[in-house]
């Protein structure tokens, strides 16, 4: 009988928490895996230039066509997803982090520490992302980690806000009284009270973060602050394109797409994810 | 101790919120295995009393004693602490469950304080989950996956595993069904004889009171209207407003009718 009360329970969806984790885990795990695949099958590498056989269009030996170098513009799609979406996530998972860990500090130890972050906090907030990211880059020089460092630099803020509003309304919910009651220290209470009902909305607003800096990081790299040739990142590959707009348009096409796609693909997937989060009473 | 010598003993205590009197010299005595109501209005400062004696709210009393513990405070009741050997039901068991966590988790964060063993723990919470006549099964489960009255008993284990002298019930039924009500108060009861826990509980469900006090506490406006044996406080009544509130009880049918004679 038990047994078969524990089986039923074990059908039930889990947590919010967990059902995010599970659901983006498998997104990105057949994502990872097709990518995979994609640089497993494809013949070329990304810097490998053909003179003979420069600006082809879609045809079956180059599924995307080449570009000016005569470089494979199919197989320089996947590499530069790790440009793009890697230094992306790289970008926003730092915000994340960062930002999470200064509004939760903010939210829980008093209120002279609490003033003097939030004000930090809206100092940066002064700085409009790109022209931040471009000034860093004039002054040390367009790079690669410049331009990580410069975009994480001015990214953490919204989660730092975020995490302290939830930190200051959940810290004084009835189960934060009882952990409290029952002599839990104020650490354990927020990594086991308020962290997992912080994150969740967290993350929602980590996606939107995530596709706000692939666009960033792309049109940083299209304007040559970013990542620098023969690096295949998307913005760069739109850059190489332009001056063939008229004769070859497919170079700039596919980039764009991947651009695009990806953009849209995480927006979406985050609206899913708020969605999810918020059906569960 | 001898059974008549109150386990626990508030006197005076006063609350204020700025400028605002919440409770005025509000004092009351629980013993051994009894149950005290505390009965009034919304805003007349029920559940204020027990966030102060709790430390939640910053209050002041003239004594309290709570004799398991050894606690005797005269003065300003220390913040932040809550009474040792004391459990605290709330009224929303969904907003007193970390959605987060498992029953089990939750309930074993009472146990917190005492130096037990992963295994010692879970079998304490097993065997609690019993007492509420809870399966084993609803360890695993997450607050969402239960219904209101099965998260309540999941807070009344969570209460009794760390085998409290005194538990504080905020409105313990009031979000339940009627049926529900029954069964949970009926619990509340049974458990109650058998643990010789003393109950402090807040309602404004004077049939429960009726049903289960030995004493009953009446507030308004923050200040004690009366403050009486149960049998005593429903035939004669101590002031014009507890005689109101059981003659609107009465004509609502929610009171039994033993006491419509007298």
């Amino acid at each position: 009988m038990s047994e078969v009360l524990l089986q039923k329970s074990a059908k039930l969806p889990g947590s919010p928490l967990s059902r995010f984790k599970r659901r983006t885990g498998l997104v990105l795990a057949v994502l990872a895996l097709g990518l995979c695949i994609g640089l497993w099958l494809t013949p070329y590498q990304p810097a490998q230039a053909n003179f003979l056989n420069r600006l082809a269009p879609p045809e079956p030996a180059h599924w995307f066509g080449t570009d000016h170098l005569g470089r494979d513009i199919g197989t320089r799609l996947l590499y530069g997803s790790f440009w793009s979406l890697g230094l992306a996530l790289v970008v926003s998972l730092a915000g994340l982090i960062a930002g999470t860990l200064v509004g939760l500090l903010a939210a829980r130890s008093g209120p002279f520490p609490d003033a003097l972050l939030m004000r930090v906090t809206d100092s940066f907030f002064a700085f409009p992302e790109l022209i931040a990211a471009v000034a860093f880059a004039g002054l040390f020089g367009p790079s690669t980690v410049n331009l990580v460092i410069a975009l994480s630099l001015v990214s953490w803020m919204k989660f730092a806000r975020l995490a302290r509003s939830l930190g200051l309304t959940i810290g004084e919910r009835d189960f934060v009284i009882q952990a409290r009651l029952n002599g839990l220290t104020g650490g354990l209470i927020l990594w086991r009270h308020i962290l997992p009902n912080v994150l969740p909305s967290l993350l929602v607003l980590w996606t939107s973060s995530w596709s706000r800096t692939i666009l960033a990081v792309s049109g940083l790299s299209f304007l040559g602050f970013g990542v620098q040739p023969p690096a295949a990142e998307w913005g760069a590959m739109l850059l190489d394109g332009k001056p063939y707009m008229q004769t070859a348009p497919h170079i700039m096409i596919f980039p764009g797409l991947a651009v695009l796609v990806s953009v849209l693909a995480i927006n979406l997937a985050g609206d899913r994810l708020r969605d999810l989060l918020t059906q569960t009473r | 101790m001898p059974p008549n010598d109150p386990v626990f003993q508030l006197v005076g205590l006063t609350v204020r919120a700025g400028d605002k009197v919440l409770l005025q010299d509000v004092s009351c005595d629980i013993q051994q295995g009894r149950m005290l109501c505390v009965i009034g209005e919304s805003g007349a400062g029920k559940s204020t009393l027990l966030k102060a004696v709790q430390g939640v709210m910053p209050a002041t009393c003239r004594r309290l004693v709570f004799t398991p513990s050894g606690t005797d405070i005269t003065g300003a009741v220390p913040t932040h602490s809550g009474l040792p050997q004391t459990r605290w039901v709330m009224q929303d068991p969904l907003a007193a469950l970390n959605p987060q966590l498992t029953l089990g988790t939750s309930i074993q964060e009472s146990l917190y304080r005492q130096n037990l063993t992963v295994q010692e723990r879970k079998s304490a919470v097993l065997a609690a989950l019993e007492d509420v006549e809870l399966g084993s099964e609803f360890y695993s489960r997450f607050p969402g996956q239960v219904s209101l009255g099965q998260a309540q008993r999941a807070c009344l284990a969570r209460a009794l595993i760390a085998r409290p002298k005194l538990i504080f019930f905020d409105e313990p039924l009031s979000a339940l069904d009627a049926l529900v009500q029954k069964k949970i108060a009926r619990q509340m009861e049974v458990l109650r004889r058998k643990t010789q826990t003393a109950y402090l509980v807040v309602t404004h469900d004077l049939g429960f009171a009726e049903a289960y006090a030995d004493k009953v506490l009446v507030l308004r406006m923050g200040q004690v209207e009366a403050y009486q044996p149960c049998d005593e406080f429903f035939a004669t009544p101590a002031s014009p407003y507890a005689e109101n509130l059981i003659e609107a009880a009465r004509s609502l049918g929610t009171l039994s009718h033993a006491n419509e004679a007298a």
